[in-house]
């Protein structure tokens, strides 16, 4: 099998900078960082020098997610000879039993660093990805709930919180989730768009009217979202069919609903065009072969 | 009328100015490396950064409140505010201000503050004016009244000389706050010789950085919270909205 440098025609030091950016990028792409990475710690592990630390976790956590066992046992004991003290390797070995479905023992492990360090956050939300692992939502939502009532800042966790809302259909409580990541973060369009689908869902004219305005939100943070088009289309043509508006509001939504159609018109139009120009040149390339 | 321009020695420039500049840095850098050993680790406890993170999210909410409907924020204030038993008038943290004499981390980090940076200074700036005195180093180019004169020229006794002449000494002191900026590029920012800043922070951060300060700190919010309002900015968004395509379209 060729190796990523054959193939790729790239040397260590770009698959290094590939897997910092990466890193720096939080992207979850496992298989990918799997194959750079492995072949970069085989190969060229003297050149990295300090770098292979941060290396190693990283294609320790993606070997986690593509259940290469050998590769993350490999990358931990390398880790756990350099650090042996560390919480943070501790949080790593939690997380390697964790993958293998051994959760009490990884529960203990997770004990023991708070035990150590009760300010160590990293190990609270791993005990909390269990329970959740484990099917148990009510438990993880209460679990998440304290945490949150310690470490009010944390807004992984306001996200993580409103999605279990979200699957358990309690919506009040998950838009509350969403509001603290909407103050916290008042550009970010995404945010705007799920409180006010989530507004939406809980129904109700005063939701709608909510949501609406939310839709529009996110519509001036990027007016190329099109979830958001579409939500707005949906809430202004609800408020106007509902029976308990005046006539002038029915007016107003009927307005913005039909200047929504017609941007979401537009934009598959312009998609639809793109399309067709990419398959047309396309087949143009393959009888070009033939 | 013109002023009779002195001409030092050039040798003074080879053997006074320049070895001043490099003890000055040379002196500086060692104080970094030395801070950096003798550092303590700081261990925060979970209430400190429970409390530092509530206090956080409080201000944002004043800060960014007018994003989410009235309802939500006022629901949040009450939780804060509220007379019996919102957040800040309830919780009251054990104060224990950490006077220098009693907690012996405070004592050990002020001494060892003394040490590294106060010491050093007063030890070579007098070695520097034991060693290089007797002359002028050096002029600095603005005019200086006659009262500088027994600061800046210390071991010259001349009642005629111009105050913009002056001693090593005074060379020395110029050096230790000139080459902080160069300090910063070398040694990266927050370094341990920056020794004016620290000065600086000592003296001010006696006054307002105590840990044992939160139940201040929760009144301080208590009230700017009561005195905001909510302005919610999303009031006429979707007329704003409609307006703005419209025109675009036009």
């Amino acid at each position: 099998m060729a190796s990523i440098s054959e193939m790729y025609d790239v040397g260590w030091e770009e698959m290094r900078d590939k897997l910092r950016k990466w890193r720096e990028d939080n992207c979850r792409n496992s298989e990918q960082i799997v194959d750079v990475g492995e072949e970069l710690i085989s190969e060229h592990a003297s050149k990295l020098g300090d770098d292979i630390w941060i290396i190693y976790e990283q294609v320790m956590i993606a070997a986690l997610d593509c259940s290469r066992d050998d590769l993350a046992l490999t990358c931990l004991q390398e880790l756990r000879k350099q650090f042996p003290d560390s919480h943070r390797v501790k949080r790593l070995s939690g997380m390697r039993l964790e993958a293998l479905e051994r959760y009490d023992e990884a529960n203990k492990h997770y004990d023991a660093i708070l035990q150590d360090d009760p300010t160590n956050t990293a190990a609270r939300k791993r005990k909390i990805s269990i329970l959740k692992a484990q099917g148990k939502s009510t438990e993880a939502i209460r679990e998440l709930n304290e945490y949150l009532e310690q470490f009010v800042g944390d807004q992984e966790a306001w996200h993580e919180l409103s999605e279990l809302y979200i699957n358990e259909h309690d919506y009040g409580k998950a838009a509350f989730c969403l509001e603290e990541l909407m103050m916290t973060n008042p550009h970010n369009h995404l945010y705007c768009e799920q409180y006010a689908e989530v507004k939406y869902t809980q129904g109700g004219l005063e939701n709608l009217e909510l949501s609406r305005k939310y839709f529009a939100q996110a519509l001036r943070l990027n007016n190329r979202n099109m979830r958001a088009l579409f939500g707005l289309y949906m809430s202004a043509s609800h408020i106007a069919a509902s029976p308990k508006v005046s006539a002038k509001v029915k007016k107003d939504n009927v307005k913005y609903a039909a200047w929504a159609a017609t941007q979401i018109n537009r934009a598959y139009k312009v998609k639809l065009s793109i399309w067709t120009a990419t398959k047309s040149s396309l087949l143009h390339l393959f009888s070009k072969m033939d | 009328m013109a002023e009779p321009e002195l001409l030092l020695d050039s040798n003074i420039r080879l053997w006074v100015v320049l070895p001043i500049v490099f003890i000055t840095f040379l002196v500086g850098v060692i104080r970094h490396y030395v801070s950096i050993l003798l550092q303590s680790d700081k261990k925060l406890t979970l209430e400190q950064v429970s409390d530092s993170q509530v206090l956080i999210r409080s201000r944002i909410l004043r800060e960014n409140g007018k994003y989410i409907p009235k309802q939500s924020y006022l629901m949040r204030k009450f939780y804060f505010n509220n007379q019996e038993d919102g957040f800040f008038k309830k919780t009251k943290r054990k104060v224990v201000p950490p006077s220098p004499m009693t907690d012996p981390s405070m004592l050990t980090d002020i001494m060892k503050g003394n040490v590294t940076n106060v010491l050093p200074m007063i030890l070579i700036g007098g070695w520097i004016n034991w060693t290089f005195s007797g002359f002028v180093t050096t002029k600095v180019p603005f005019p200086l009244t006659l009262r500088f004169k027994p600061m800046l020229q210390q071991g010259i006794e001349l009642l005629s000389l111009d105050a913009s002449w002056v001693s090593s000494a005074s060379w020395y002191f110029l050096n230790v706050f000139g080459l902080r900026s160069m300090y910063s590029l070398i040694l990266g920012q927050d370094n341990g010789a920056d020794q004016p800043r620290i000065m600086q922070e000592q003296m001010s951060g006696a006054a307002m950085a105590m840990p044992a300060d939160t139940n201040k700190a929760f009144k301080a919010e208590w009230e700017a919270l009561e005195l905001t309002d909510h302005q919610w900015a999303l009031e006429t968004i979707i007329e704003h909205l409609h307006h703005l395509a419209l025109k675009s379209e036009v």
